[in-house]
């Protein structure tokens, strides 16, 4: 009886330790969860990072990636969705990941470079070809023939850096007078005739759907409605103030550890600081945070008097609480 | 509304109702710019209701994937989460039944009870017509996180609530599934067929009198090459013959060990024999009854203090008993092949047990219950291993032509009155029987019957039982069944109410019993 536990054991050993190290060293799976407008900068960088880690250590690596508003897909994670990854599109989503999750540590933002945000973008005006409505500030977009494209704040993270960057644009006018802000907020949304969930739908309703003079975007998906998805037929108004957007990435510690890719998501994620990876986020419209690919590519973003988040706003847990919580300013405007 | 908005301005648009005074009034440039406005104005309108129904769409779709999915069925009730992953479902069991007896005792010869009398000049009690809840049955089950489950039964027919099932499950894979807790013994094959499903109103001798009912431990299980074999094995407590186990604690620290494998070798097939299955379940134990009670009050269905069962007729009626002082006290050992087949409308079943159980006798003891008192005395020399069998062989046929199966059946069409249809209709015939070890009624040298493991003259050493029968399903879920049942006896009675002699002579057969047993049933 003694010596058959004793086999079982050692065979126990055996398989349980030799024979997962043999499997795992085929193929690694891991999930990227990522915002709306990120598609084609991560199929792109997926295909680099799968050659890279198999010239490292000859592992194949397969990064499946889902895309949706941001708040939604941090929703999404904390109710289970196994990412390895989340790469979403401000710093409040990832925390709540910390927050209402436990799924990262509470330090996550300086586990990498730029407080995690490998590239960053601003929030520009896509508008028809030959402008016709002669949009060229915010002030333009509370005008009562315009019509505004922008998704619903409650669930995209472009869509709160847009409302941001229209609030910034309010307060300087006025004075820092919020009542008056409230107002122009409010009278920019009365323009909205369609709240999409996620940036990627608003450019839909924007570029295919020929919904609206001009769209509230991600300088990215600006670049890419203009370039790949309708050429010719748009232009970019780059207003007179916007806000810098520092879209976030970060290890999911607990599902990696779970999955036991800790190692290759953090390698991911390092990967996109890199020449490489810097490169593939200037070509998909993103502003590169490594000196030498940002003067590369100083030519193709202009340039942007920004605010920013956190010396503007308080940074991002003040700015959700005030305009985005219940009941907050955004809830305020739009019940209007 | 915003179909209809965007149907009639789209209509506006397509039929040039719009456009005709444009081309009346094309010298009017401020008109026509301000016609050209209102048609650009009504364009937007039009697309942007478009866009918000399919963001409605969109949004609808989004809202599926974690709405709860709440479900009413024959099946049950249930509520899941949109993956499946989280359940928790309420079904039920509830069978009205009520027995007639036109002849036969209630219990073994001697076996006095004030409530029903006196006992008549032969020592018996004429079994009593009778109509009783034989099964009332809610049950809750579900799952969460995918592969962790529960199962929760109580029973609250017979006077008393209880839990017939009680148990959690893990199903790592259909290759490995655990379960814990109170739950039906994995090896007998009619008992693993649900009580909602089986054929005739008793199971039989195998199921009833051999092998375990319910029991509490853990059991492993699983189907293996393409669900051609599945497999069981458990470690519980253990309980005796047909013995369902309390909930409680256990006085004895030995456990019994469970097996079974089953093939159904053809499963995937389109031949006749694609549903034959057949398969074997044993258990085994050491196993020893309490030693300081009163082992004389003892009962058919439940659990018994002195580790031994009682036996009971199809018609439910006890006609065999271990005398007062024999006990559980050794090693027991069932095994059990088994086989069904169903082919079209036909289904068989065909099971055998045996049972070889060591006991001995006892003399004194307390009849204090709850342990207290003194322990009984063992008689030297006294235990013997004692091995009982039994066998049947069941066929069913429906007649209104749906397919039998080992589980319940759907009509093809429901009864209704209304609409014509008849429900779907079974015939049913089973032959079933009992034999005890001749040992069991000699003392423990063989010599006598005297001083025997169970009295020959009120106890029966076997009992032959067909039944026939009709069912009849309404729909899925209501059933009306018939059985008519003949049971006849070796040994059992005796002249007047003495005892069995030392030879034996005085020993007759038991009255054979004639029941009829009718039942309602309705399972969700």
């Amino acid at each position: 009886m003694k010596k058959s536990l004793l086999a079982i054991a050692l065979l126990s050993a055996i398989y349980g330790v030799a024979a997962p190290a043999t499997a795992l060293a085929k193929e690694v799976n891991l999930l990227n969860v990522s915002y709306d407008p990120t598609r084609e900068l991560y199929q792109d960088f997926n295909k680099a990072f799968a050659a890279f880690w198999k010239t490292k250590t000859g592992d194949d690596v397969v990064v499946k990636t889902s895309h949706g508003g941001s708040g939604k897909q941090a929703r999404a994670i904390i109710d289970g969705l196994d990412a390895d990854i989340a790469t979403l599109a401000l710093a409040y989503d990832v925390d709540q990941l910390q927050e209402k999750g436990k799924l990262i540590p509470k330090d996550w933002q300086k586990h990498l470079a730029h407080n995690s945000s490998p590239y960053t973008s601003t929030i520009v005006f896509l508008v028809r070809k030959g402008n016709p409505k002669n949009i060229k500030d915010w002030g333009d977009l509370v005008k009562q023939n315009v019509s505004v494209i922008t998704p619903n704040p409650k669930t995209s993270g472009g869509a709160r850096w847009n409302y941001l960057a229209a609030w910034a644009y309010a307060q300087k006018q006025n004075g820092n007078d919020e009542a008056k802000t409230k107002e122009f907020i409010s009278k920019l949304f009365k323009n909205v005739p369609v709240l999409d969930t996620g940036a990627r739908g608003s450019t839909t309703t924007f570029v295919e759907r020929g919904i609206g003079d001009v769209l509230l975007a991600w300088e990215n998906e600006a670049f890419l409605a203009q370039k790949e998805l309708g050429v010719g037929k748009f232009e970019i108004v780059v207003p007179s103030l916007s806000i810098l957007a520092e879209p976030p990435v970060t290890v999911v510690d607990k599902f990696a550890k779970k999955h036991g890719t800790e190692a290759v998501a953090k390698a991911y994620l390092e990967y996109l600081y890199t020449e490489e990876g810097q490169e593939i986020a200037a070509k998909n419209y993103y502003r590169p945070t490594l000196a030498s690919v940002a003067k590369k590519y100083e030519a193709q973003f202009p340039k942007v008097n920004f605010v920013k988040i956190d010396e503007d706003f308080g940074g991002w847990q003040a700015a959700q609480k005030k305009h985005f919580s219940d009941g907050g300013t955004f809830d305020q405007i739009y019940q209007k | 509304m915003q179909f209809k908005f965007s149907k009639y301005a789209a209509a506006l648009i397509a039929s040039g109702i719009i456009s005709l005074p444009i081309t009346a009034s094309a010298n009017d440039s401020a008109e026509l710019e301000e016609l050209r406005g209102l048609v650009q104005e009504l364009s937007q309108q039009v697309k942007v209701l478009a866009r918000k129904g399919e963001i409605n769409e969109e949004t609808a779709d989004a809202a599926k994937k974690t709405t709860p999915i709440v479900k009413a069925s024959s099946s049950g009730f249930s509520l899941s989460s949109p993956d499946g992953k989280n359940e928790i479902k309420f079904r039920g069991l509830i069978q009205a039944d009520y027995r007639a007896y036109s002849s036969g005792a209630n219990d073994v010869r001697n076996r006095s009870n004030q409530r029903a009398g006196d006992l008549d000049a032969n020592g018996f009690h004429n079994a009593a017509d009778t109509a009783l809840l034989r099964r009332v049955r809610p049950t809750i089950e579900g799952k969460v996180g995918g592969k962790y489950g529960f199962r929760f039964t109580p029973e609250f027919a017979g006077g008393s609530a209880s839990a017939v099932d009680a148990y959690v499950d893990a199903n790592f894979s259909p290759a490995f599934k655990v379960r814990a807790g109170k739950q039906k013994s994995i090896v007998g094959l009619e008992r693993l067929q649900g009580g909602g499903d089986i054929k005739f109103l008793e199971r039989s001798y195998v199921t009833n009198a051999i092998l375990p009912n319910r029991d509490l431990g853990v059991t492993v299980s699983g189907d293996l090459l393409s669900n051609k074999l599945n497999y069981g094995v458990g470690i519980v407590n253990g309980v005796n013959d047909g013995g369902n186990i309390s909930t409680g604690n256990e006085y004895n620290g030995e456990r019994e060990y469970t097996a079974r494998l089953f093939t159904t070798p053809f499963n995937d097939s389109t031949s006749a024999l694609a549903g034959l299955g057949f398969g074997i379940g044993g258990t085994y134990t050491k196993f020893t009854g309490e030693r300081n009670l009163n082992f004389t009050d003892t009962s058919a269905a439940d659990a018994t203090r002195n580790g031994l069962p009682s036996y009971v007729t199809d018609g439910q009626q006890t006609f065999f008993r271990y005398a007062g002082g024999a006990v559980a006290d050794g090693k027991r050992f069932r095994i059990t092949p088994q086989a069904n087949y169903y082919f079209g409308p036909l289904g068989v079943i065909a099971e055998y047990a045996r049972v070889s159980q060591d006991v001995s006798l006892t003399t004194g003891g307390s009849l204090a219950a709850g342990g207290g008192g003194t322990n009984t005395a063992f008689v030297a020399g006294s235990n013997k291993k004692l091995k009982h069998d039994a066998w049947q062989v069941a066929a069913s046929y429906l007649i209104t032509g749906e397919d039998a199966s080992f589980k319940g059946v759907k009509p093809k069409n429901n009864f209704d009155l209304d609409k014509g249809g008849w429900g779907a209709w079974e015939l049913v015939a089973r032959y079933s029987e009992i034999n005890l070890d001749n040992d069991t009624f000699k003392n423990p040298a063989g010599t006598t019957f005297t001083g025997a493991y169970a009295d020959l003259s009120t106890s029966a050493k076997s009992a032959k039982s067909w039944i026939a029968g009709v069912n009849w399903y309404l729909n899925e879920n209501a059933k009306v069944a018939l059985n008519y049942t003949h049971t006849s006896f070796d040994g059992g009675a005796g002249i007047g109410i003495t005892a069995v002699n030392a030879a034996g002579t005085n020993v007759t057969d038991r009255e054979s019993e004639n029941a009829l047993l009718a039942r309602f049933q309705v399972a969700f």
